[in-house]
């Protein structure tokens, strides 16, 4: 369940290669020499990806341990690098929230973009780690998850329902032999008292 | 050359054609002939050259002839297809694939039909042919339009009687869908994800006059329509050829996307239908075992009656008890006078 990077790029007609807007990408677990390496690896797989993706599509690709996916609206694009675990429709929908961000951000500068730029995007940075998990990402997943905790909580709300049920059941029987023996007794003091010429 | 209507009979009549050609064509060369008689050597050049072009005339309007009949016979599959389909068994590939033929077999015949047009016109402005020859020419060409514009009224109304049982299909669909606790209904959702959801379906515009246009309005209202999350690129009122290749590809995964979507949001509506259940049935239980301890509560009142009488009571005998001394007294005194009328007898 594991966001590698995130990209925004914009996806230049077939010709020239996409030019990269954003970048953020969490190397953390690999060895510190490897990092370098990763990090290219990914600008170059990202690139290729977004040049693959016909405009107002969306596209999953596997390439070795990893899942891209990438979601090309009106050349701009924002690829992901997930793991197998992480479910496409909250890495789409993530995507989808990337570019969105993007376009109320930036508005529509990124257009004129004809080099990759180095800034970093600090939504983006903060966007890796806040949806590592993908709850976060898809809302529905989320309220899917409330849901079940609710039914959870609820089933042993039944249960527990139940059994002061069956205490109240042994309560009323036990109060109805006592109202019988305070009667009992009620009586005996009665009698008790009516004859009173015994000794 | 006879034109015939081949939509109607489905008969294979190319043999006589070919046989008609033949003698219309002997028929022309002496015809031809006496012209150089007439004319002189001269002109020898010009009817070989006018029968040459001609029988190239009538090549061509046979061959844009008998492309109108196959036209019309994969029109009158397709229009079967779409009568036929219902709600489960759905052909959408063969219809969208048979729709896409036509469509570009329509476009092809009617360049090839300006093209014949073209031809016959220059034929006739280079040399002087006998007005009989130029009157049929025209005839056939006129012939060969008015079929190509009937098949493509046929195909025309086809597709709207496809786009008609769609509607259908859909409205069958949201009633079935619409009411949760059929959960059995959802392969059929499945099956048409696409048209579960309220998607307009545009009305099928004329081949003719379509193409880019209707390209770029399919993917600009799909882009447009981007924001909520439907894909309305269904390529399937105007399936052109060169998107409909991706987009066949590519409908797949957004078929997928939504799919799944459209799944994941069944599952939290019926989530919340057994939580509802769930509730109810909480509060007939609790209201039941209210009921059980009020019983209870009645009870214990009741207990608490006895026990205050009864402790009254006890209260009084122990009045009694305690002051009712003095006839104890006298009841010693009987029984000290039984003892001692005892002791007297025994001693």
């Amino acid at each position: 369940m594991k966001i590698t990077a995130l990209l925004v790029l914009k996806a230049a007609p077939e010709t020239s290669d996409p030019v990269i807007l954003a970048n953020a990408s969490d190397v953390s677990h690999f060895g510190y020499f490897q990092r370098s390496s990763v990090k290219e690896f990914v600008v170059f797989v990202g690139r290729t990806v977004a040049s693959r993706t016909p405009p107002s599509q969306r596209q999953s690709v596997q390439h070795e341990e990893y899942k891209v996916h990438a979601y090309n609206r009106n050349g701009l694009c924002a690829v992901g690098f997930m793991d197998d675990h992480y479910p496409v429709r909250s890495a789409f929908s993530l995507l989808n929230q990337v570019i969105d961000e993007y376009q109320k951000s930036f508005g529509e500068s990124w257009k004129s973009a004809k080099e990759d730029s180095t800034q970093p995007w600090p939504y983006l940075a903060e966007a890796l780690t806040k949806f590592q998990d993908p709850a976060e990402a898809d809302k529905l997943l989320k309220i899917q998850r409330e849901l079940d905790e609710t039914k959870i909580i609820l089933h042993k709300t039944i249960d527990s329902v139940l059994a002061r049920g069956e205490k109240l059941d042994s309560l009323v029987e036990k109060s109805s032999d006592l109202s019988m023996a305070s009667q009992m007794f009620y009586k005996q003091a009665k009698k008790t008292n009516s004859c009173c010429t015994i000794l | 050359m006879q034109a015939r209507h081949g939509q109607s009979s489905y008969r294979d009549r190319t043999d006589e054609f070919f046989g008609i050609v033949e003698t219309l064509r002997r028929s022309i060369a002496p015809a031809a002939e006496n012209n150089v008689a007439h004319g002189g050597g001269g002109r020898r050049e010009d009817p070989r050259s006018a029968v040459a072009n001609q029988s190239e005339f009538r090549k061509r309007a046979a061959v844009i002839s008998l492309a109108i009949n196959q036209t019309s016979q994969k029109l009158s599959k397709l229009a079967q297809l779409a009568k036929r389909s219902s709600v489960f068994d759905d052909p959408t590939r063969e219809i969208q694939e048979l729709t896409a033929v036509i469509k570009q077999e329509i476009s092809s015949l009617n360049s090839a039909l300006i093209d014949l047009q073209a031809v016959r016109n220059s034929h006739n402005d280079e040399r002087t042919i006998s007005r009989d020859t130029t009157t049929h020419s025209a005839t056939v060409v006129d012939d060969l339009k008015n079929r190509l514009m009937d098949t493509t009224k046929e195909f025309k109304d086809v597709l709207t009687l496809r786009t008609e049982n769609m509607k259908i299909h859909e409205i069958r669909r949201q009633r079935f869908t619409s009411n949760p606790s059929k959960e059995s209904t959802n392969p059929f959702v499945r099956q048409r994800p696409l048209a579960s959801k309220p998607a307009a379906t545009q009305p099928a515009p004329l081949p003719w006059a379509t193409t880019s246009s209707s390209s770029s309005s399919s993917s600009s209202s799909s882009s447009s329509s981007q924001l909520v999350p439907r894909r309305q690129g269904e390529a399937e009122s105007s399936p052109l050829l060169q998107q409909s290749q991706q987009q066949q590809q590519m409908v797949p995964l957004q078929d997928t996307f939504m799919e799944s979507r459209a799944e994941a949001l069944h599952n939290v509506e019926s989530t919340i239908h057994e939580l509802s259940n769930i509730f109810t049935q909480l509060a007939t239980m609790v209201s039941q075992q209210g009921e059980i301890a009020i019983r209870i509560d009645q009870n214990m009142e009741d207990t608490l009656a006895n026990v205050e009488g009864a402790q009254s009571q006890l209260a009084r005998y122990l009045n009694s008890i305690s002051s009712n001394r003095w006839l104890m007294i006298k009841i010693f005194f009987v029984l000290i006078a039984f003892l001692m009328v005892f002791l007297f007898f025994v001693a």
